[in-house]
């Protein structure tokens, strides 16, 4: 049998395309699954959120903290529900991580807050003693980089069909609607509107003053991002 | 002989000599353990097998002749030997393709295993026993709890001791601050709206003197004949929270100090005040959240 395929090659590919597209069909078919849509009650990130979750990225939070609650006990008692794949639809790319030298952030919206989040960044050990993360005080002066948030909205929304300005459905029934302005100047704004609810909730006055000047400190954005994670 | 054995031998006895001494021969020996006397006798045998099989194949390239008849195909001269499958491999590999099938078939759909349901099985086994097991729980045992679950969850804002970290988070050995109260007289509140839901209106006392004089009132405890007594009523804080700061249920919370039910409001709904935001905890159980309250009460008494 197998000589007479090594003989005719035409059929020995016809053999191997079969096979490969089969493997491809089990490995590509379940991206298509209802399990790997949007979970509900998963919206897109805001511009200010993007901006964040580049602040994160930049500043590698992934190499210590994972976003990826395990099914175990263990995990879910500290962290909350375990993770979905649809959760992770609007990640590009996600921030699974693969080592957790401090906690998870899967959910860290849903049990920390603004005001937590200023202290911590700002010193990370007067909050938890003993804790060897650094202090990232630059965020508090450095300027989160609205442009290219935006920049990125505009191509997630006409390459991968990221609904913004479309309905969302939340996990109570109702949709809600992310919203994306339609040129930078108006990109900037909505992200300034967000920024000024966060920093309501802040105590550092010269993070205040800048975003009443219209200017937004990274640590605005981070912490806009670090709320949305739940 | 052969140059090939007597270099077998002579490699045989230099790897056990350095087995010997690197493990019996050194300090503490194989010191009559069953681990280290296994240890040992299968390190021997591996260098024993290692020459043995090395010296065989060794051997074969040396001496071994072609034997077999060529395929009638070949590839630019190289060519194939007609040899028959052995028939154990054949047979072996037809019963794992037969498998294969089996399982992609049969064996993994009607029989697989998910971690989801091992995490299922799992929670349920683990609430069971939890609940069986803590079902009771009054008093010291029930503050005990309360305290490792305050540091599991609730330490990480107020700190180890309940202190609220220099003003970071609310100081837990105290109902309330002053900083606090005057805040809600300023900004009313709307917070525990489960179970108070009608909130707090702003503005009920204007007069700063009279807010201050509430203020200390509040947090000293509520004492016979203090300054504040007269601007408490005046505000109207007894119309919600009683004359004494007892509470009322579903119109204004305990302010005389914690009870179970006040801190079970709290971690409903969470807070938000003049010191920060808090989150609600909703992922802590019935008792646990009975803990905390219990060890949150115990802390101001």
């Amino acid at each position: 049998m197998f000589h007479w395929l090594e003989k005719h090659p035409f059929f020995l590919a016809v053999g191997v395309f079969l096979v490969i597209s089969f493997a491809g069909l089990v490995e590509i078919l379940p991206n298509f699954a209802q399990q790997s849509r949007p979970v509900i009650g998963t919206a897109p990130y805001s511009t200010l959120e993007l901006a964040g979750r580049h602040v994160y990225i930049k500043n590698s939070c992934n190499a210590c903290h994972s976003q990826l609650v395990r099914p175990f006990k263990s995990e879910t008692d500290r962290y909350g529900h375990y993770s979905l794949s649809g959760e992770y639809a609007y990640d590009r790319p996600f921030l699974w991580g693969s080592k957790r030298t401090g906690p998870d952030l899967m959910r860290v919206g849903n049990y920390r807050t603004t005001d937590w989040h200023e202290n911590h960044m700002k010193d990370p050990s007067g909050v938890v003693p003993g804790s060897i993360m650094p202090a990232y005080r630059w965020m508090f002066t450095n300027s989160a980089d609205i442009d290219t948030a935006f920049a990125e909205q505009l191509t997630i929304a006409q390459f991968f069909s990221v609904p913004y300005n479309k309905p969302v459905p939340m996990k109570d029934g109702s949709t809600t609607v992310v919203k994306m302005g339609s040129s930078v100047a108006e990109a900037n704004a909505l992200a300034l509107s967000e920024a000024k609810v966060i920093a309501a909730d802040m105590k550092d006055q010269d993070v205040k003053d800048a975003v009443a000047n219209g200017n937004i400190p990274e640590i605005v954005a981070l912490i806009a991002y670090l709320n949305s994670l739940k | 002989m052969n140059k090939l054995y007597l270099w077998g031998i002579i490699i045989t006895v230099l790897m056990l000599v350095f087995t010997y001494m690197s493990v019996a021969g050194s300090e503490g020996g194989l010191n009559n353990d069953i681990v280290n006397i296994l240890a040992i006798t299968g390190a021997v045998a591996l260098v024993i097998i290692t020459v043995f099989v090395v010296i065989k194949y060794v051997r074969q390239m040396q001496v071994d002749s072609v034997t077999g008849d060529l395929a009638d195909e070949n590839w630019d001269g190289i060519g194939e030997y007609t040899n028959e499958v052995p028939t154990g491999w054949a047979v072996t590999f037809l019963l794992t393709m037969v498998w294969g099938m089996w399982y992609f078939t049969v064996g993994y759909p009607i029989n697989s295993y998910s971690q989801i349901g091992e995490y299922n099985e799992d929670t349920v086994a683990h609430n069971t026993k939890f609940e069986a097991q803590y079902k009771d729980i009054t008093g010291d045992r029930l503050i005990e709890m309360g305290e490792s679950v305050f540091l599991a969850e609730c330490k990480v804002c107020h700190g180890i001791n309940a202190d609220g970290i220099d003003g970071k988070a609310a100081n837990l050995n105290q109902r309330i601050e002053a900083v606090s109260v005057k805040y809600v007289i300023a900004n009313g509140a709307n917070n525990m709206k489960t179970d108070f839901p009608g909130g707090m209106p702003p503005m009920m006392l204007t007069d700063s003197a009279q807010i201050d004089a509430v203020a200390d009132y509040i947090v000293s405890g509520f004492p016979e004949g203090h300054a504040g007594v007269e601007a408490f009523l005046m505000g109207g804080c007894t119309g919600c929270h009683g004359e004494k700061g007892e509470g009322m249920p579903f119109v204004g919370p305990k302010l005389n100090g914690f009870d179970i039910a006040t801190v079970t409001s709290i971690l409903k709904d969470g807070k938000k005040g003049a010191i920060g935001t808090m989150p609600k905890f909703e992922r802590l159980n019935p008792k646990q959240i009975e803990a905390v309250g219990a060890y949150i009460t115990s802390l101001s008494k």
